[in-house]
């Protein structure tokens, strides 16, 4: 699904991805974990397309289709969904407004007409259900005056609605309490199935107590330096980056 | 009380030449053929306008648009004293002007406030006036039509105490219109008034003064909203007169390319306990400028004052202008005066956010210009009128950006 070959970024010429490679399967949960500044933020922003990041070598492919050209709005179609680690404040543009125009402008891209209002207001108040959020929230401005956990709840919904291929989560448990982090993780898992990935960026190991990955890897230095099971984020929590880093 | 000269020479004649750009356009256009100047039209002799061109730089110490803009003007418009032309008042209920007889007693014209310029002698000077006392509960309407030359019109409206209406009042059309609005309110009077500056080009042409006289825990409310205008200035003057009183001015302005909307606002303080609120947003398109000038005088018995002023404008293009100028004179102790400004561009990181959902930049881009005058447009407070000003805004700024 995707595959990441060898990757180089740099961000105002100074290289922060060095040589970074990974293939992901339908179906897979990765998790990347690393120390601060190992590059876990360059590469969530890389794969959404976010500008200011300059690709020096190596590619990244998404079903067959060489993800770097692509406009941030066409991976999105494509089935690529990062959930942000800040989400942003948009005052003045309700949810809904919002979220009509992302599925209508998918929809588009499958070359189907857009959702009638009772369709989507019922695709709304489904998946509203299903993370248990309130569906007054739907009439508010998007994020604004959200708390932190209500924001990443916000995020982990609007993957529920668009129904991504590929998942990319980066540092959603920052800034979440225990119980908000529950609420997210739940939702996550209620979200995982044999045709979606997701990719876990993170600091740290609590959140993949609630989400149990398939893999983890440990990014330091722009690379990913060890790859293993879920036992290896325990090994992390338990020794810390150090010694896996630097091996006697 | 002594002006203070800071002209800021820079802008006086960049906004000149603009000017005279655009009547240049106006003429080339030949949307209003020239010249047309009429002496028998006339209502102020050539002596006045000379006094008013000389003058108006004394009495403001800043104005971004130059009034001796009319000089260019005169050499192609004609000069009329025929009022604006009522097209139609079928939106609210209509309401009749006061006879002769019973303007002598309208509260509204002992209210009158001594002019602070030479343009608002000029427009109280106008022959042209429409005089009306409202009732509780009543909807005074006009939609007027811009004649396609300049003309100008007074209407004054008083209300008695604890009387509540509403004004709306929307304009249309090219060419020029001069409006002089004065507003009495009596003691618990509220009045909410709606200006809409709509279906013009960029040979269109509104000035609008605004005065008003509020007493004892008397209110008004303002929406101005502009859409399609060469230029416009409005200017807004209130008066808390009363204890209690207060004001809550709003505007959102959509500023096309090579326009000019200029607002200068003074809300006067005159009692204890009043209040008053100035929410402004200018959306700038390239080449466009947007002028805000508000200031709050606090007079000296004014305690317990509460006032906030705000204007945002978001410039759609490095080509676009916003000044921005707030101002607080205060002479009391025991007040609470703020004011924010804010100019800038599109946060990339909000589009960012709308494209990674799939929206395209295009139609991300026209979301975010609407939700910045969303703010201004949720202070409405009648849903109709609501949803049809944001449908307006949100077709303007669709088929432009």
């Amino acid at each position: 699904m995707l595959s990441i070959d060898n990757l180089h970024v740099s961000v105002e010429g100074r290289p922060i991805l060095k040589g970074l490679s990974l293939a992901v399967k339908p179906g897979e949960v990765h998790a990347i974990m690393g120390p601060n500044g190992a590059g876990k933020s360059t590469l969530a922003s890389v794969l959404a397309g976010r500008e200011g990041y300059e690709v020096i070598e190596g590619e990244v492919v998404f079903e067959g289709q060489n993800l770097l050209e692509m406009a941030p709005e066409e991976r999105s179609h494509a089935g690529v969904f990062l959930a942000f680690q800040y989400p942003v404040e948009i005052p003045g543009v309700s949810m809904i407004q919002f979220l009509r125009a992302a599925l209508n402008a998918h929809r588009a891209a499958k070359g189907l007409e857009p959702l009638d209002t009772s369709d989507l207001m019922a695709l709304l108040r489904e998946k509203a259900a299903l993370l248990k959020l309130d569906p007054s929230f739907l009439s508010r401005s998007v994020n604004e005056g959200f708390s932190g956990g209500e924001r990443k709840r916000a995020e982990i919904f609007q993957m529920a609605v668009l129904d991504p291929k590929l998942v990319i989560m980066d540092e959603t448990d920052s800034g979440l309490d225990i119980d908000a982090l529950r609420v997210v993780s739940e939702a996550v898992n209620a979200l995982r199935s044999p045709g979606r990935a997701f990719v876990i960026i993170t600091h740290y190991y609590r959140i993949l107590q609630y989400i149990r990955p398939d893999f983890v890897h440990i990014l330091a230095d722009g690379r990913i330096v060890r790859s293993g099971g879920a036992e290896l984020a325990l090994e992390l929590e338990e020794k810390g980056y150090e010694p896996l880093l630097n091996p006697a | 009380m002594a002006s203070t000269l800071t002209q800021d020479k820079l802008s006086l004649e960049a906004g000149a030449s603009h000017l005279t750009n655009l009547f240049r356009a106006l003429r080339d256009a030949q949307v209003i053929p020239s010249p047309l100047r009429s002496k028998s039209h006339q209502w102020v002799s050539d002596a006045d306008l000379l006094t008013l061109f000389t003058e108006q730089a004394l009495k403001e110490d800043w104005k971004y648009t130059p009034m001796d803009f009319f000089r260019y003007a005169w050499d192609y418009v004609p000069f009329q004293t025929e009022p604006l032309h009522i097209a139609s008042q079928s939106a609210f209920s209509s309401k009749s002007p006061l006879s002769l007889a019973e303007v002598e007693r309208i509260e509204a014209l002992r209210s009158f406030p001594e002019p602070l310029s030479p343009w608002e002698a000029l427009l109280s000077g106008i022959p042209a006036q429409l005089h009306y006392r409202l009732v509780d509960g009543e909807r005074l309407a006009f939609t007027l039509r811009n004649p396609g030359s300049l003309s100008a019109q007074l209407i004054t409206v008083s209300l008695p105490a604890h009387a509540e209406a509403e004004i709306g009042f929307s304009i249309k059309g090219e060419g020029f219109s001069l409006l002089r609005f004065h507003l009495h309110l009596g003691e618990g009077a509220q009045l909410r008034l709606y200006y809409l500056s709509e279906d013009g080009s960029e040979s269109t042409y509104r000035y609008l003064i605004l005065t008003s006289y509020l007493e004892k825990n008397a209110s008004i409310a303002t929406y101005d909203f502009t859409t399609e205008v060469g230029w416009k200035r409005s200017e807004y003057r209130v008066r808390l007169a009363g204890e209690g009183a207060s004001a809550h001015l709003h505007g959102a302005a959509y500023v096309r390319e090579h326009a000019l909307v200029d607002t200068a606002i003074r809300v006067e303080h005159f009692a204890p306990h009043t209040e008053s609120n100035q929410l402004f947003k200018s959306l700038v398109q390239a080449k466009g400028r947007s002028a805000f000038q508000g200031r709050i005088f606090v007079d000296r018995v004014a305690q317990k004052t509460n006032a906030y002023q705000s204007h945002k404008a978001l410039l759609i293009a490095p080509t676009a202008v916003a000044y921005s100028r707030p101002q607080l004179e205060i002479f009391a102790d025991d007040v609470r005066c703020t004011h924010g400004v804010t100019t800038g561009f599109l946060q990339g990181d909000m589009l960012m956010y709308l494209r990674a959902r799939g929206i395209p930049e295009p139609t991300a881009r026209q979301m975010l210009y609407r939700a910045f005058l969303t703010e201004v447009v949720e202070k409405v407070p009648e849903v109709s009128l609501r949803s049809w000003i944001d449908n307006r805004l949100s077709d303007v700024i669709g088929a432009q950006s």
